[in-house]
């Protein structure tokens, strides 16, 4: 094992992208370009989303009213069940654990007294009182954090349809747990960075390393005290470093032009970035032994890229994914 | 006994599934000569080579490099190896195909800068030394697969046709390097199938269907097969074996 003959294809590769424009136009560009296509184009539906209900209401039994009612067990019944994956706790306390430990990617709190706040606010519309459920909302998944706001409010819209009770339940999801302020794009630059650095990674170690074989390099090169170890070194720095270089373009876009949030340990994600070179690297060269010609590596590209795409989390939720398929995922 | 000899092959055989490649190959090279392997496409030449680099696995027999039994990693700094399809970089410009393999070798930055200018007046290529490989002729890129072989220094050659497409007057100067590097010392396996050219080596071996059927100076092969030259002799010997 020499660091330096790893080194030596390393510059190999740098050398050769000096000379060819074009693939580092498509490093650069097409990160940018994918940003701004999904940033603005991408949505999906949202199915499956584990949040946690918070219900304090105590009920209310009216006067001249044969049995308790209690409204918030009516809204809670009109969650839709394909979206929502209803669990309770019984403080909110505990809720906010659930969300920060990442098992639930929202908190429903019910007031205490919602069910007689409601009907004392049919009955005199000018009492000080508020009839508000609180959503609290892990906001780093824009796209998840919306989904469920809206079911909430659709759940209470088809109550008040249902009971005809003309109250005005408001919900408020103002007070996120995670990333308050976050907007749609905060969730896409990660994903579109991940994907770009793996894809590209991918495709141009498979490409080249079939090409390496298809031009005799490679065997020309086992004729030379390089190890095969010191090749997938050589690529496996080359392309960390590309990896890195496309981050750190991403970043400066996403915060520049969409104004995105950073929060968290910034050197994290580089290295991040950098096993995830490493690992599209590995698939990458574990493709190119399965490919003759440089257009066959092209055609694994979509059994494994489209795949990996939708089924990553990075762009939908794992949530949104059919279960059986979650395990793959 | 075997350190006499650059190479020693026993018995050496390859075969491709069905298909025999090279048949009981028994060779002895000594060091410092240049020593050709002659014969037709699909004799066998290219074979034989690639499992002397280490290249090929051979089916059967042995194959010894300065007594080392080969696969051996130790001997890899020793051999240079040029194949018969230019195999380059065509992205790099020729100084960094060079500079490439010179640094797998381990060489110092001014050892490489000097082994270069000396390679590349060699080829006649100083004028293209930056271009990148994929603007050169076919012959052009020849001869920098050449000096890529030979950049650092190695005892030993092979060199997989290394005059094809390469003009007359070029094509002397080659021989005339090459038996400067035997003067050194180097030993040189070529593989060609111009059999005027051949006369330039110390020994040959004809290859025929993957079995050496020859093996000696030229002279001494024209001399007992009774012929001109060695395109007949090996027609004459290729006769011979048709009639056993």
């Amino acid at each position: 094992m020499s660091i330096r003959r790893a080194f030596s294809v390393t510059k190999r590769i740098f050398r050769g992208l000096r000379n060819d424009k074009r693939t580092v136009g498509l490093m650069f560009i097409a990160p940018i370009i994918a940003m701004f296509i999904f940033g603005l184009a991408f949505s999906g539906d949202v199915k499956d989303v584990h949040v946690v209900v918070v219900n304090n209401d105590a009920g209310f039994q009216a006067p001249g009213m044969p049995v308790k009612v209690s409204i918030s067990d009516q809204i809670i019944a009109n969650f839709d069940e394909d979206v929502l994956k209803v669990d309770y706790l019984n403080s909110e306390e505990e809720g906010v654990q659930r969300v920060e430990k990442g098992g639930a990617y929202g908190l429903i709190v019910f007031p205490g007294n919602f069910t007689r706040d409601i009907y004392g606010k049919i009955q005199n519309p000018s009492l000080p009182i508020s009839t508000t459920i609180r959503v609290r909302l892990d906001k780093s998944n824009v796209n998840v954090a919306t989904t469920v706001t809206k079911a909430v409010s659709d759940a209470v819209l088809k109550t008040m349809n249902d009971t005809g009770l003309q109250a005005p339940v408001s919900v408020d999801a103002s007070n996120a747990i995670f990333a308050k302020n976050a907007k749609l794009m905060d969730f896409f630059v990660p994903g579109i960075m991940a994907f770009v650095v793996f894809m590209l990674t991918t495709i141009l170690t498979l490409i080249s390393v079939v090409g390496e074989r298809t031009s005799g390099n490679l065997e020309r090169l086992q004729a030379t005290p390089l190890r095969a170890s010191e090749i997938v070194i050589g690529y496996a720095f080359a392309f960390s470093i590309i990896g890195m270089l496309q981050t750190i373009i991403l970043l400066t876009i996403g915060v520049l032009a969409f104004n995105i949030m950073i929060v968290g340990n910034i050197f994290l994600a580089f290295l991040v970035i950098a096993l995830l070179a490493v690992v599209s690297l590995s698939l990458g060269i574990l493709l190119s032994s399965l490919a003759n010609r440089e257009a066959q590596a092209i055609q694994f590209l979509v059994i494994v890229l489209l795949p990996t795409f939708l089924l990553a989390g990075i762009f939908t939720p794992v949530e949104a994914l059919p279960s059986w398929l979650r395990p793959l995922s | 006994m075997k350190q006499s000899f650059a190479i020693e092959t026993k018995n050496l055989t390859k075969k491709f599934g069905a298909f025999t490649a090279l048949s009981d190959l028994n060779l002895k090279i000594e060091s410092g000569v240049i020593h050709g392997l002659l014969g037709p496409n699909g004799a066998g030449k290219t074979t034989a080579i690639k499992i002397l680099c280490g290249l090929l696995r051979p089916t059967g027999g042995e194959a010894y490099i300065f007594g080392k039994k080969v696969p051996d990693r130790s001997i890899l700094p020793q051999i240079g190896y040029m194949p018969q399809e230019t195999a380059l970089y065509v992205e790099l410009s020729v100084h960094h195909n060079l500079a490439l393999y010179a640094e797998l070798y381990g060489m110092s930055r001014s050892r490489i800068a000097e082994r270069e200018l000396e390679l590349l007046q060699f080829i006649a290529l100083e004028k293209w030394r930056d271009e990148p490989v994929s603007n050169l002729s076919g012959g052009m890129k020849h001869r920098v697969s050449l000096a890529c072989s030979m950049i650092h220094e190695p005892k030993l050659l092979f060199l997989d046709e290394p005059t094809v497409g390469v003009d007359p007057e070029l094509r002397a100067s080659f021989w005339e390097y090459f038996n400067a590097l035997k003067l050194k010392g180097i030993t040189i396996v070529l593989t060609t199938h111009y059999m005027d050219e051949a006369q330039h080596c110390d020994r040959i071996g004809l290859l025929r269907l993957g079995r050496l059927i020859a093996e000696g100076a030229p002279s001494e092969i024209t001399r007992q097969t009774n012929t001109a030259n060695l395109e007949d002799a090996f027609l004459a010997l290729s006769r011979q074996e048709v009639k056993v």
